[in-house]
């Protein structure tokens, strides 16, 4: 329908004679022909983003097939190594990427607040959460529920932990049973685990209970949900701790071992935090890419092709937000995009939540 | 072009290479900020954050552990199996020295990864010992277990050194002592070691040092038990404060250095009195092994156990772990049985990129390295004066430099060199940075290629009218052609190998297996992580079968 | 072709005084010989003049073409120099066929391709191997290749050929012979040259002057038969041909003749020393000039007769007395037993 649609546009376009007049989606504004223009004299789009490049593989081929000339430039890199590449390619001023699209919220918005972001409000704005928008530059591109994963070959059916009170309860009841046999998220190495810790504080008020349950529980921690998920399938460990739904969805896929649990009392939810780059070589391409993003078509890619979730209401599927409110409810707590997550990056906060967490561990 | 020229540029641009990500280093360590951050500020600020964190403390105290226990294991193993193999009659020696050397041209991230699958808690290993003996008698995840293992995968380094001593040694000493009536072990340790003790003495400091470098065993083994070293303390430390923090990897770089560069001082001092000690040779006959008749099997029983325990269980691991969805406790492998993983590495284009890069650093970067090393060689070759001195120590610096860091460095030179940005992301990079991190590697195998030409040769040109240029030219390059082919595929077999240097330098279009497999493992792509670690081994595999096939002695 | 001259020249490797300041004079056409035991310098003192070494001090040229000033800091670099040199190793580079090693140097000169082809194939006819231009260096025989290394050295016509002792890595049958053919071929070609050896018969044949080296300086030079009939000092008398040595006292040294003293009797000898009488002497005999007589007479040993040795053409007779040993040569064996030797006055010198 669109195909013909736009084909239709311009077919129009060409008969009334006004030149190579680009196409616009639908509910666009008007000058937006003029960003689509720029954009396919930019001819390429850099994007640098800790997704995966083989789940981002069919965003990208659907986004170079919608705007044919304009070829994607895709790099993943881990978390704090985008950051790094990015500010020091920043500072060196000989080029950097278009569009930064990373799952490290906190390092994103450090980023926006440092001015390195370009400010601009998206014609998408609109169809969006409230919360997954801020100062019109970061935009939440998914809505990832943090699940628990377990081994169904492994954990008794009624052990599974089907919340956060759950699981402290099981890890109290059968703290032998489960030792070594837990696995999460690093805090004192991953920022990622950091920042789950921190949300859990104030979503849980049992959480440091949890923590130090874990901790007698010798629960083994990681940097990486691929490591942690390897090692559950394996039965080396038995419930990994706040694993990205996203992974855990994909992975389950391939392999029927691996169970999900969205926790019923509450579920974090993270968001894949993007933004066109100031100094951005190809910024009317970068636009046209975060655009399509957030767009419907490129949100249905995100939910069904990509396993990532998406955020927008009017997106059906599994991987959604109507999936994920199916499941638990009113229970989702998505992480705001805004200044408050700058405070898990305050030094002095975080060596005093580390130094918590490192009695936690003994269990104490 | 006169000789001036020539060996101005040449050492001038050698320096400068090796230099400039080292001054980058210092510098940047004794600033508040990143250097590039116009906030930045001078200051120890970042040395006494670093010197006042206990991970610190304790990342250093592990690593010194780690090697000094890795040396204990590595060395005598070693010079055992030096003599038992140089020196004895144990059945199949002239096939088992390329078995023997495996580990060294094997990624260690790719032997942990192996390991991981094979005697991880529930590894295939592991749980048939659980089947057989009710529990699993080891822990991979244990400090005890990451010094076993990477004293075992060390043992060749001192294999190498030790066989080339004993090989240089008179054996009529050691008949002697057989005539006064003593065996084959009391030979071994009475006689033959002792006479090669400084070579070994060089192996034990060489592996010490190895230890220090160490990093993709503790990345993979650490991890679950939180074992940080000092090169994965690093690696980490980006999370210390949130944000990364270049001053605070400098200043760990600069302790890293601190402590490697005596090493590597130590190990030049050892290594010329161990070649001291060889040139008292007799005479080059070739004699009668000793004979180690009923030991001769249990001998070669025991080379066969370690070589199963360090090549074959993490190879096989990591291949079966290719072919399967899922392992582990209670999974039938038959059931599991898969190619997806191979045909999924088709799907990244990142990863076939990688697979071509790596192979286009180890064929042409491989033979543009020999050619630059061949150029310094030939640079100082013959030539008397404190500038050779100087570019032997030169050459030794960045071995002072685990490759992780060296290729953070050059990123930064890439970064912020206006002429050389263009090529940041593209493989010079990588290929610059492998060749100044194997530096002193390269340069051994070529000086040592050099050292075999006899100096009238080049004489009898230069008294017959060729001046220098022309003499290296017509004689000198053309003697050493087989040597060259010869330091080639060894260093290709390093460049597959390497997996280190390019972490930091990974990107679009700089994607080489080694360290796309580190990246890949942080993003938890076991999948692809274990078919691309074979289709690593296989390309290794190829190329020590080509090395054996012509002949190459796998060491300098 | 111009005068090959080293003044003073000294030099020093390491630590190691190895030069101490030689003069040498090679006129055109002229062989000498750098005769010397091993460490006396004589290869240093070669590879200096070649340019392979850098002495310190003293000057070498050739004409008034300088080679080498210390006071002036010329040095020519080897390149430059033009001159032949044959190694002990004869150092044929192993890539290149007999063809392409003679070529070498001509080919350095930028002579035409042509050109080239007729100059080496005439010295390869010259020295006997015109046929073996297209072999490898290891397929010849040791000979062979030492007339390759020489045919080398000489195709670029230098001033000055250098023989580093071109002989010793044959064996004793093949060396004399090519002994021979050297001197013939230097002498047909009416070259200049300087040959270091350690082997004093072979200096003697080959040179028309012999300079002699002890430690660095040059202890003796002249014609083959001045250094052997005259020799200067104790080194150069021990040095050449096969000696007896006879040490004693020196008890009278008038008018060119010395006495010396041992065991009680007196022998006279012409004398090679300034101090009146008094304190040690030696005097040194040729062995082929010693004497076996049965009766006393003037310089005559009382001495037992140890072992005699058949040598072929000739015996070889091994007195004794106390810890004198004295051997002479005889055309037939002695008796065992009591014999007197007698050293011909005329034929001893008193050092």
């Amino acid at each position: 329908m669109r195909h013909v649609l736009s084909s239709a546009f311009i077919a129009i376009a060409l008969a009334l004679g006004t030149g190579a007049q680009a196409q616009v989606p639908q509910g666009y504004p008007a000058d937006y022909a003029q960003i689509v223009d720029a954009a396919k004299k930019e001819g390429k789009v850099v994007i640098y983003a800790t997704t995966d490049a083989v789940a981002a593989n069919p965003l990208i081929k659907d986004f170079e097939a919608l705007y044919p000339g304009i070829t994607v430039e895709y790099s993943d890199l881990n978390s704090t190594e985008l950051y790094n590449r990015f500010i020091a390619e920043a500072a060196a001023n000989n080029g950097t990427a278009d569009v930064l699209w990373s799952s490290a919220m906190d390092l994103q918005v450090k980023l926006v607040a440092d001015g390195q972001a370009a400010t601009y409000a998206s014609p998408e704005i609109k169809s969006l959460p409230k919360w997954a928008v801020w100062k019109d530059s970061a935009y939440g591109t998914t809505y990832e529920p943090i699940a628990f994963v377990y081994n169904k070959r492994l954990v008794p059916e009624g052990d599974v932990p089907k919340n956060h009170t759950a699981l402290l309860k099981l890890l109290d009841a059968k703290t032998d049973f489960y030792k070594g046999k837990i696995t999460a998220y690093d805090p004192e190495r991953s920022g990622v685990g950091y920042l789950f810790c921190n949300e859990d504080i104030k979503d849980f008020p049992q959480a440091w209970d949890l923590f130090k349950a874990m901790g007698k529980a010798q629960a083994k921690l990681y940097t990486s949900a691929g490591a942690m998920m390897e090692r559950v399938t394996s039965g080396e460990h038995l419930i990994a701790y706040g694993i990205f739904g996203s992974y855990a969805l994909g992975r389950s896929k391939k392999d029927p071992n691996l169970g999900i649990i969205l926790p019923n009392d509450y579920t974090m939810v993270t968001s894949r935090v993007a933004f066109i780059s100031k100094k951005a070589k190809n910024p009317n391409a970068g636009k046209l890419f975060l655009d399509y993003m957030l767009s419907k078509r490129g949100q249905e890619i995100i939910a069904n092709k990509a396993d990532l979730y998406s955020l927008r209401a009017d997106v059906e599927g599994e991987a959604t937000i109507k999936g994920v409110t199916q499941l638990i409810g009113d229970k989702a707590r998505p992480v705001a995009i805004d200044q408050t997550l700058l405070e898990n990056l305050d030094q002095a906060k975080r060596l005093a939540f580390l130094s918590k967490w490192q009695q936690a561990k003994k269990g104490q | 072009m006169p000789i001036v020229v020539y060996r101005l540029l040449v050492i001038g641009v050698t320096t400068l290479a090796v230099l400039a990500p080292l001054s980058l280093v210092i510098y940047q360590s004794f600033l508040t900020a990143p250097f590039f951050d116009p906030s930045a500020q001078a200051g120890f600020l970042a040395y006494s954050f670093v010197f006042a964190d206990p991970d610190f403390w304790q990342a250093f105290w592990t690593t010194i552990t780690i090697a000094g226990g890795m040396a204990a294991i590595a060395v005598p193993l070693g010079a055992l199996l030096a003599f038992l193999m140089v020196r004895t009659d144990v059945p199949g020696r002239e096939y088992l020295e390329p078995l023997i050397l495996i580990p060294i041209f094997v990624s260690a991230v790719v032997i942990a990864f192996g390991y991981v699958v094979a005697i991880g808690p529930v590894g295939i290993f592991s749980t048939l010992a659980k089947d057989i003996l009710g529990f699993v008698p080891w822990n991979l995840y244990s400090l005890l277990a990451l010094i076993v293992i990477a004293g075992l995968t060390h043992v060749p380094h001192v294999y190498l050194y030790s066989a080339a001593a004993l090989r240089g040694l008179s054996t009529d000493l050691e008949e002697a002592a057989r005539v006064s009536g003593a065996n084959p072990f009391r030979v071994a340790v009475n006689v033959s070691l002792p006479m090669i003790l400084p070579a070994i003495l060089f192996a034990g400091v060489l592996v010490f040092f190895l230890g220090f470098e160490l990093f993709g065993l503790p990345l993979v083994l650490g991890d679950p038990q939180d074992v940080l070293v000092l090169s994965t303390y690093l690696y980490k430390l980006t999370n210390k404060l949130g944000v990364p923090s270049y001053q605070l990897m400098a200043v760990v770089v600069v302790a890293i250095i601190a402590i490697t560069a005596p090493l590597v001082f130590m190990q030049r001092l050892l290594l010329r009195q161990a070649q001291r000690y060889v040139s008292v040779r007799g005479k080059g006959l070739k004699t009668q092994p000793l004979r180690l008749h009923g030991w001769r099997w249990f001998a070669f029983g025991a080379i066969m156990l370690w070589l199963f325990v360090t090549v074959v269980v993490p190879l096989f691991g990591i291949t079966l772990r290719s072919f399967v969805v899922t392992w582990g406790e209670g999974v039938k492998l038959l059931d599991v049985l898969t190619l997806d993983h191979y045909r999924e590495l088709t799907e990244y284009p990142n990863v076939i990129r990688g697979i071509l890069n790596t192979l286009g650093i180890g064929v042409i970067g491989g033979a543009v390295a020999v050619a630059w090393y061949t150029a310094i060689a030939l640079a100082v070759h013959r030539w008397n004066s404190g500038w050779t001195r100087l570019v032997d120590y030169l050459v030794m610096v960045p071995r002072a430099m685990p490759g992780l860091v060296a290729g953070r460095a050059l990123l930064w030179v890439f970064l912020f060199v206006p002429f050389l940005s263009p090529l940041k992301s593209t493989m010079v990079s990588i290929w610059l940075a492998y060749t100044i991190v194997w530096l002193a590697y390269g340069m051994r195998l070529v000086s040592g290629t050099l050292l075999q030409v006899a100096p009238e040769l080049e004489e009898a040109a230069r008294t017959a009218g060729a001046n220098d240029l022309r003499v290296k030219r017509d004689v000198t390059v053309p003697l050493i052609r087989y040597g060259m082919l010869a330091s080639w595929l060894l260093i290709f077999l390093i460049f597959v190998r390497e997996y280190s240097t390019g972490i930091y330098l990974l990107g679009p279009g700089t994607e080489v297996i080694g360290s796309l497999l580190v990246s890949l493992w942080g993003t938890g792509a076991i999948d692809l992580v274990s078919a691309l670690s074979v289709v690593n081994v296989l390309m290794i595999g190829v190329g020590l079968a080509v090395a054996v096939r012509l002949g190459v002695r796998l060491h300098g | 072709m111009a005068d090959l001259t080293v003044k003073d020249v000294a030099l020093r490797l390491g630590d190691n005084e190895i030069l101490k300041g030689v003069s040498v004079a090679v006129p055109a056409g002229e062989v000498v010989a750098l005769l010397g035991p091993s460490g006396s310098g004589k290869t240093t003192l070669l590879r200096a003049i070649a340019g392979l070494e850098t002495p310190h001090s003293g000057s070498i040229a050739i004409g008034d073409r300088v080679f080498f000033d210390a006071a002036h800091e010329v040095e020519l670099p080897a390149e430059e120099r033009g001159l032949g040199l044959v190694f002990q190793s004869y150092a044929l580079w192993p890539h290149r066929t007999v063809f392409d090693n003679v070529a070498y140097g001509l080919k350095l000169r930028g002579v035409s391709a042509a050109e080239i082809k007729t100059r080496v194939e005439k010295t390869l006819s010259q020295i006997g191997l015109g046929h073996l231009g297209a072999r490898y260096p290891h397929q010849l025989s040791g000979g062979q290749q030492q007339r390759v290394a020489i045919a080398r050295a000489l195709v670029y016509e230098p001033p000055v050929i250098l023989l580093d002792e071109p002989l010793s890595n044959l064996d004793a049958k093949l060396r004399e012979e090519a002994r021979a053919w050297l001197r013939t071929l230097i002498v047909t070609l009416g070259l200049s040259a300087i040959h270091v050896t350690h082997d004093q018969v072979e200096a003697m044949a080959i040179a028309d002057r012999i300079v002699l080296l002890d430690a660095g300086v040059v202890a003796q030079e002249g014609a083959p038969t001045a250094l052997y009939n005259e020799p200067a000092t104790l080194f150069a008398a021990e040095f050449m041909g096969s000696n007896d040595r006879l040490d004693g006292k020196l008890v009278e040294n008038s008018g060119g003749r010395a006495t010396i003293e041992l065991f009680g009797e007196r022998l006279t000898g012409i004398a090679r020393t300034k101090v009146a009488s008094g304190g040690k002497a030696t005097g040194i005999i040729r062995i082929e000039r010693v004497r076996c007589t049965s009766n006393p007479g003037p310089n005559r040993l009382k001495m037992e007769l140890k072992a005699p040795m058949y040598l072929g053409e000739r015996w070889e007779l091994v007195f004794a007395r106390e810890n004198l040993s004295v051997r002479a040569y005889a055309s037939a064996p002695l008796e065992p037993g009591e014999h007197y030797v007698e050293f011909p006055p005329e034929a001893m010198w008193v050092f």
